[in-house]
């Protein structure tokens, strides 16, 4: 009935000499230790609140016992919780007892002494200033939108949802975005224009409109949306693919949008119809068409590159090191390596291509042959060959030669040396060229590097 | 006014007559007595008028009190409870009574309900009284789920109670027996429960009717003539909101609202109070006007700024208002010396340059700045942290019995014996130090760094530690039992005391035994605050009184008293105008009450639940910050809403309120109304600022209107 067990009692009462005690008098007397424990415990959570904590120490006990007027217990003064531990003394006669460790003085006094607790300090931060709580270290995440982005994580990315096939998944917008009528209207309009086929006109006023116009800000979002979805829906279509590269194209080239926040988003669909493995139909577009999608993707990236690069740190480096895992994956496919070096060349520049590309070049020539004996392949393989050739082209715009046509050495042990250094199908084109200056920079390597 | 209806008897028809349709004949009330019956009365009515002729009067005093106790059935049997009720009774009776409450039509639900709560209490003492532990239990833990919200406290002390001899020495059941709880019904909500008890008669109503009648002072309104806080339209809000708080004038000490007469049939008149601020000593001024018309000479201010003297003048301007001034011959205190001249100058300067802070305007809440000081490696040992008015020192008092001092210079540990509970600072302003670049005949100002600071412990002493010398100068002893809280007054000089002995005291710095003691507080005293003009004291008390109580200083006693907390008190704060005191509860609300009528004025919800450790005022009494245990800062606008009843703040409303460049405290807000479903806040609240698991302890204005909040980090 009551908490405290009454044969507590009749232990107790035995342990002092009383053998029997009345069944009524044992109850009665368990009944009242429960009450006095009650009542010393209200008291000492009395203690606790005006401590200001939320835990009970054994401290608070020893002052309830006191203002009571009781002895109180000694030797439970511990700032830790007690632990307790419990033992069996029959069956289903737990008996619980405070875990108390003998200390071996031997090894207590050799023990190395325990770390010194550090001094209590203070620090001071603005928590508000006129209102606002800065967002510093000392301060809690206040954001609850960031918090909720970073739990989700990559299961919030609709692109991604929509490649694995479920793409009916609704995201539900955070913020509440109002879009006006005509705002709305102007959205259906260009896309639809955009990717109106027959009509040239009506898609380059789209154009026009997109490039010039003042006042898009609120559908930039919607247009990056658009592009993301479209080219992951359409890889096979080159017609689609391009407009939504145009349109990006157009929407960089608008003086008054700013377009930074969303660089993130739009450089992955660049990326895809830059290195996508297979782009468009070949049976209806032709085997090469994608090529020049390629090469406009790459303009685009070089231009997003060049115009918000400074403003992000990690854009160019992100976008280098996936353009060189591709190209790099010797499983892709010629238009795959083709955009990639592209992209590396349009990214970083001459001092990309000697670094990243040139090197490799030896181990590629290995996987261009093979293109080349092949009669499918080899047309691509060419491509790739020019995109390389015309990547080291910029070594030439940027080496500075010293001395150059300074003694020619044989043609022969030129050639064998640019087959040394950038393998057999790219060097023999450019000793084919015959451009000195070429492949003195090529070969300049050797000498700086 | 309330009048007390005509107290209705035990047996035969009660209830006003006036109450009509209320009694039906139908409503099987026993009319009439059986002949039974009559000749029973008739025979006691010998026996007693023999027992008066021969002088035995404690006999007739005992035989009236037995025959008191035997109720009489319809027939003239006295009523033997079934053997199947025994303990039961009363659970029987109070459930009855709940059953109908809760069926009960809406207009009368919302007040009847507040009768439940001294029923239950009631009937379970009753029934562990009669020496049934095992019902009692039963009972208590069956009905106790209405009132864990609102009673948790009382619940708890109450729900060990086993035995009858401990109904005798538990304090809340000791209080509810003694004292009369005190509730005020609409006469028809009163009527119509009465005349349910009677039908009920069997059942246990007349159980019901005696608690009533032994234990309850029901006080009955016409809710139609009143309006105002009791009115229907009133009523009908409150459900909406589905507010369950005490009523102003609901509990034990009972009294009329804004009146501190406790005696039950005093009229509502109000004691006059001196709110204004306390007159200046004319020395002092006029030493006073002349530093400041010096300072205005040697330092012309800016461009639209007004002279210091301006300032001044303002400020001790007697405004032609009904507030009248405590005289300084009734309190009084030492000569000023140049100390206090320099002080004033200095709050004169200070608050001229202050930052404004203008109230709400335009549903825009003012952007308050919070520095918050955070105490690392504490181990949860920091029991209350305390700030120095020139913003120089801070302390803390320890749970190791020391109260230490992080100044910049100085880190000294005093020792006290017993964990230290509230430490308070003598007054003090923040002078800079004079310009040296300049050329000044100024002479060096005295030093302004508060002199003394008090602290407080568990081991019932206060001490008085030298701020010069750094140490312990002087130990009072008086209480019996350990000191919650010490507070400075405003000029200094005096201080008060509250402790667990149920009393606050009032001191000199000079003597060694109290000057006041303030009794009157039901159970521990816990926080106690100074009036502005430091002729009030404001005293909290905790579990089964939960009042907040004012007193004079000069006459000592009780000038008010407010009820209407559901939980302890955990800290007062006077507004710097005089005239609206907060106080704050462990259950997150923030009450405010106006001084002159002596009413509440509005509650303020946001806080979650454990304790809001600290309140204080702007310098225009215009926004009140308070923080607390839910590691929070939080800023209210103190204007007396229309709007009663609470309101999510994540939704429209609640962010619309807040600037849009707050965005950071709105989303924040919004995240708690989110969080926990049941927290709401009142739309009054401005800004929610969060700490890193640092729950504050303190939060203090300057004279320059910045908040300063003290916390301990407790990872």
């Amino acid at each position: 009935m009551s908490v405290w067990n009454p044969e507590n009692v009749t232990d107790v009462a035995e342990s002092i000499g009383i053998a029997s005690l009345n069944r009524d008098v044992v109850e009665h007397l368990a009944r009242d230790v429960e009450y006095r424990m009650s009542q010393v415990l209200n008291e000492a959570l009395k203690f606790m609140r005006h401590g200001k904590r939320t835990t009970l120490t054994t401290q608070d006990v020893s002052q309830a016992l006191r203002l009571l007027d009781v002895e109180p217990l000694y030797g439970y003064e511990s700032i830790r919780p007690l632990r307790f531990g419990e033992a069996s003394i029959g069956p289903g006669q737990p008996l619980f007892y405070v875990e108390d460790e003998e200390v071996d003085f031997e090894k207590l006094i050799n023990a190395p002494l325990p770390k010194v607790p550090r001094e209590m300090s203070f620090t001071a931060h603005w928590l508000a200033v006129e209102g606002v709580q800065p967002s510093i270290p000392q301060n809690p995440l206040t954001d609850p939108r960031s918090a909720e982005l970073a739990a989700k994580g990559s299961s919030a990315n609709s692109t991604l949802a929509a490649v694995s096939g479920n793409d009916n998944v609704t995201v539900k917008p955070l913020v509440k975005h109002v879009l006006s009528k005509e705002l709305q209207l102007y959205f259906e309009r260009i896309c639809g224009a955009i990717l109106d086929e027959g009509n040239d006109e009506y898609r380059s006023a789209a154009f026009a409109s997109l490039r010039t116009d003042t006042g898009l800000h609120q559908l930039i979002p919607y247009f990056v949306q658009f592009v993301a979805d479209k080219v992951t829906h359409n890889l096979k279509s080159i017609f689609i693919l391009s407009q939504s590269m145009q349109l990006l194209a157009a929407l960089l080239d608008n003086q008054s949008l700013y377009l930074a926040p969303y660089v993130p988003g739009i450089v992955p669909s660049i990326l895809t119809c830059l290195v996508g493995k297979h782009l468009g139909n070949p049976a209806i577009d032709g085997a090469t068409t994608h090529f020049a999608l390629r090469d406009y993707s790459a303009s685009l990236l070089s231009k997003i590159a060049k115009q918000y690069g400074p403003s992000s740190s990690t854009l160019k480096p992100r976008i280098a090191r996936s353009c060189l895992k591709h190209f790099l994956d010797s499983h892709k496919p010629f238009g795959t390596h083709y955009g990639a070096v592209l992209g590396l060349t349009m990214i970083a520049g001459a001092q990309g291509v000697r670094a990243l590309i040139l090197p490799s070049l030896k181990t590629y020539d290995l996987h261009l042959q093979e293109g080349m004996k092949d009669d499918g392949k080899r047309e691509q393989a060419d491509y790739v060959v020019q995109a390389i050739l015309r990547g080291l082209q910029t070594l030439q715009e940027d080496a500075v030669i010293t001395a150059t046509s300074n003694g020619h050495p044989e043609s022969d042990a030129l050639k064998e040396r640019l087959v040394e250094a950038v393998g057999e199908v790219v060097g023999g084109r450019l000793y084919d060229s015959g451009r000195q200056g070429l492949i003195n920079a090529v070969l300049e390597k050797d000498t700086t590097v | 006014m309330a009048v007390q209806p005509p107290p209705p008897s035990r047996t035969g028809s009660v209830g006003p007559a006036s109450a009509g349709g209320m009694n039906t004949p139908t409503a099987g009330t026993p009319v009439s007595q059986g002949p039974g019956a009559g000749s029973n009365q008739n025979l006691n009515q010998i026996v007693l008028e023999y027992l008066s002729k021969k002088g035995y009067s404690r006999t007739e005093a005992m035989l009236r009190r037995e025959s008191g106790n035997v109720t009489f059935d319809a027939n003239g049997q006295p009523i033997t409870f079934d053997d199947k009720f025994k303990g039961r009774r009363w659970h029987e009776a109070y459930n009855v009574v709940k059953v109908w409450v809760d069926s009960i039509l809406d207009i009368y639900k919302s007040e009847l309900t507040r009768i439940l709560w001294p029923l239950f209490v009631h009937c379970f003492i009753e029934t562990i009284a009669d020496c049934f532990p095992g019902e009692g239990r039963f009972f208590f833990n069956e009905c106790r789920k209405p009132f864990d919200d609102e009673h948790s406290d009382d619940l708890r002390e109450l729900s060990n109670i086993q035995e009858p001899e401990h109904v005798q020495q538990n304090d809340i059941a000791q209080l509810y027996r003694t004292n009369k709880y005190r509730l005020t019904l609409s006469k028809m909500g009163f009527a119509t429960l009465i005349e349910f008890l009677e039908t009920k008669e069997g059942e246990g109503g007349k159980s019901i009717n005696f608690l009533i009648n032994n234990h309850l002072d029901v006080r009955t309104v016409d809710r139609a003539a009143i309006g105002g806080a009791r009115g229907l339209q009133r009523l009908m809000e409150e459900k909406q909101g589905d507010e369950q708080a005490p009523a102003e004038d609901e509990g034990i000490p009972g009294h009329h609202p804004g009146s501190a007469n406790l005696n039950p049939d005093a009229t509502g008149a109000l004691h006059r109070l001196q709110l204004a601020p306390l007159p200046m000593e004319v020395d002092l001024m006029d030493d006073v006007k002349a530093e400041l018309s010096h300072e205005d000479s040697s330092r012309p201010p800016r461009q639209g700024r007004s002279t210091l003297v301006e300032q001044f003048e303002q400020r001790i301007k007697v405004e032609p208002s009904d507030d009248t001034a405590p005289s300084r011959d009734s309190i009084p205190f030492p000569p000023s010396t140049a100390r206090d001249v320099a002080m004033e100058v200095q709050k004169v300067k200070e608050n001229r340059d202050r930052f404004r802070i203008e109230g709400k305007t335009g549903g825009v809440g003012p952007g308050v700045s919070v520095t918050m000081f955070t105490f690392h490696n504490t181990f949860d040992s920091v029991n209350c942290i305390e700030f120095s008015d020139d913003n120089t020192l801070a302390a803390i008092g320890t749970a190791e019995s020391s109260a230490g001092l992080p100044s910049f210079i100085i880190t000294t540990t005093y020792r006290a014996f017993g964990p230290v509970y509230a430490l308070s600072f003598s007054p003090s302003a923040a002078i800079p130090a004079p310009p040296t670049n300049g050329h000044t005949d100024h002479p060096t100002s005295p030093d302004s760094h508060p002199r003394y600071m008090l602290s407080s412990s568990a081991d019932t002493t206060i001490r008085l530690w030298s701020l010069d010398t750094w140490t312990n100068l002087v130990v009072y002893r008086s209480h019996n039992s350990p000191v919650w809280d010490v507070r400075f007054c405003p000029h200094g000089h005096y201080f008060a005391s509250a402790s667990a002995d149920r009393t606050a005291r009032l001191w000199s710095t000079p003597q060694i035994a109290p000057l006041r003691i303030f009794a009157g507080h039901d159970s521990d005293v816990e926080t106690v605050a100074w009036h502005p003009n430091g002729a009030y004291v404001f005293t909290g008390a905790g579990v089964g009184d939960k009042t907040i109580r004012m007193w004079s200083i000069a006459q000592g006693t009780q000038a008010r008293i407010f009820t209407g907390h559901a939980g302890n008190i955990t800290a007062i704060a006077c507004a710097p105008n005089g005239h609206v005191v907060a106080s704050a509860d462990d259950k997150g609300v923030i009450i405010l009450w106006d001084l002159r009528t002596g009413r509440l004025v509005k509650r303020m919800r946001g806080h979650g639940a454990g304790g809001i450790w600290s309140l204080d005022w702007s310098v225009e009494s215009t926004v009140l910050v308070s923080g607390g245990a839910d590691n929070s800062v939080r800023v209210w606008d103190v204007q007396p809403s229309k709007e009663t009843h609470p309101k999510v703040n994540g939704e429209n409303g609640g962010v619309a309120k807040i600037d849009g460049a707050t965005a950071n405290g709105g989303a924040a807000a919004g995240k708690v109304a989110k969080a926990k479903g049941r927290e709401q806040s009142t739309a009054d609240m401005i800004s929610d600022f969060k700490t890193k698991k640092s729950p504050v302890y303190k939060v203090r204005f300057t004279q320059m209107n910045l908040v300063v909040a003290g916390g301990a980090y407790l990872p």
